[in-house]
């Protein structure tokens, strides 16, 4: 009997295990969801992140309804531990990301914790915000195919311009 | 009027009619059946298509009314025992599952003191005939605990006649609270997760605030749990209306 195996699936199954119980792995989540909304970029597990993105991405469609909805603000006033962040999720998130439809944050790698357990980080952000960007978009170098033959045409272009 | 000084009384018009249009007040209450409405997974929505496609064919040949949990239902199957070649039975609907066309629906009744349940399905074509015989919601979605309630509250008489109704007229909801046998139950009904308001518990306080101790407030503010079903059921009733004009 190979126990191992049969623990290792779970059938469909789409929440993390994460903390000590269930009301524990929402705590922790709430957690990071103020955090998120409070700095706009921060570091954790990838797990973490991954579980909580959906979380935060549902928490902004909330504020999206207005602080006017009844259930908006019960939802805000939960998920957020520090109460003047609900001002700010409502009246600075909310008006950001009302052009929108979805995808409010961005998830990317970053290379493993230096402590002991060598844990898979991942950094989360809010699009949009005042920080630094993480990524640079690269132009593609000369050399590609691609750019190549363009130049060739520019080229050609300018002799017969030319001529 | 006798008040005016001399010139002739001020034209007041007359009252502008009150237009009711009762043809929105009819859209607005349209029923789309629960078992249309595909479940969250990963399955691919051709086979939902599929199956609604079936669905729809089945609903042309043979009516299937509307009707909800709480509803007595009288439902002929076809039998090839019995002497007519077809059997009746009457009860009421106390669970409404599946989804698309293995959809099924359990009736209850209490027959010469023997409690019967029996579980039909929508979609299969032994069912010849489904009258609803009293329209009437209850408090829950799931009336199980008609099990462990006193057997009066699940005895209906089989040959009654159907209580006429008024067409395009709201659903009555019976607010009645239920009576149970004493326990052991068959489910610990007075627990929070099957929040049920339709029994009359008779229990003491510290059973009731024992039970309490299960309770899991912070599901409510799960929000990855939530099933936004509008925009499917929008489309689904487009193409149900589409399909069942032609």
């Amino acid at each position: 009997m190979r126990l191992s195996v049969a623990a290792a699936i779970s059938h469909g199954r789409v929440y993390r295990r994460l903390g000590l119980s269930p009301r524990s792995r929402l705590d922790l989540l709430r957690n990071l969801v103020t955090a998120l909304v409070r700095h706009e970029r921060i570091e954790t597990p990838w797990a973490r992140a991954d579980e909580m993105r959906g979380y935060a991405e549902r928490l902004i469609d909330y504020a999206k309804r207005g602080d006017k909805d009844e259930r908006a603000m019960r939802m805000a006033d939960f998920w957020l531990t520090e109460k003047d962040l609900i001002h700010k999720l409502f009246k600075v998130l909310a008006p950001r990301f009302q052009p929108h439809p979805g995808g409010y944050t961005r998830l990317l790698q970053i290379p493993n914790r230096d402590g002991l357990d060598r844990a898979k980080m991942a950094v989360i952000e809010l699009k949009g915000n005042p920080l630094p960007p993480l990524v640079r978009p690269r132009r593609d170098s000369d050399k590609t195919l691609l750019n190549q033959l363009l130049k060739g045409y520019r080229q050609d272009a300018q002799r017969a311009a030319a001529a | 009027r006798v008040s005016s000084d001399g010139k002739p009384p001020k034209f007041q018009p007359p009252p502008k009619p009150v237009i009711i249009d009762r043809k929105t007040q009819k859209e607005e209450r349209r029923f789309l059946s629960p078992e249309f409405i595909p479940p969250r997974g990963r399955t691919d929505p051709l086979k939902y298509y599929i199956e609604r496609k079936d669905m729809i064919q089945r609903r042309k040949v043979f009516n299937i009314p509307e009707f909800y949990v709480g509803h007595v239902l009288a439902v002929t199957t076809a039998d090839p025992y019995a002497s007519d070649k077809s059997k009746r039975f009457v009860g009421i609907c106390i669970q409404r599952g599946g989804k698309g066309l293995g959809a099924t629906f359990v009736l209850r009744n209490v027959i010469e003191d023997q409690g019967v349940e029996i579980c039909y399905e929508l979609y299969s074509p032994r069912i010849q005939a489904i009258e609803v015989l009293k329209l009437e919601k209850r408090l829950d979605e799931n009336l199980m605990y008609l099990r462990d309630a006193l057997p009066e509250y699940s005895t209906f008489d089989v040959n009654m006649k159907p209580v006429p109704r008024m067409e395009h007229e709201e659903i009555p909801v019976n607010k009645l609270q239920v009576r149970m046998k004493p326990k052991p139950w068959s489910k610990r009904w007075e627990r929070p997760k099957y929040n049920i308001k339709g029994i009359k518990f008779e229990l003491p306080e510290h059973k009731m605030k024992a039970a309490q101790k299960w309770s899991q407030p912070w599901l409510e503010f799960d929000m990855l749990r939530e099933y936004d079903t509008s925009k499917i059921e929008e489309k689904i009733r487009k193409e149900l209306s589409e399909e069942l004009e032609k």
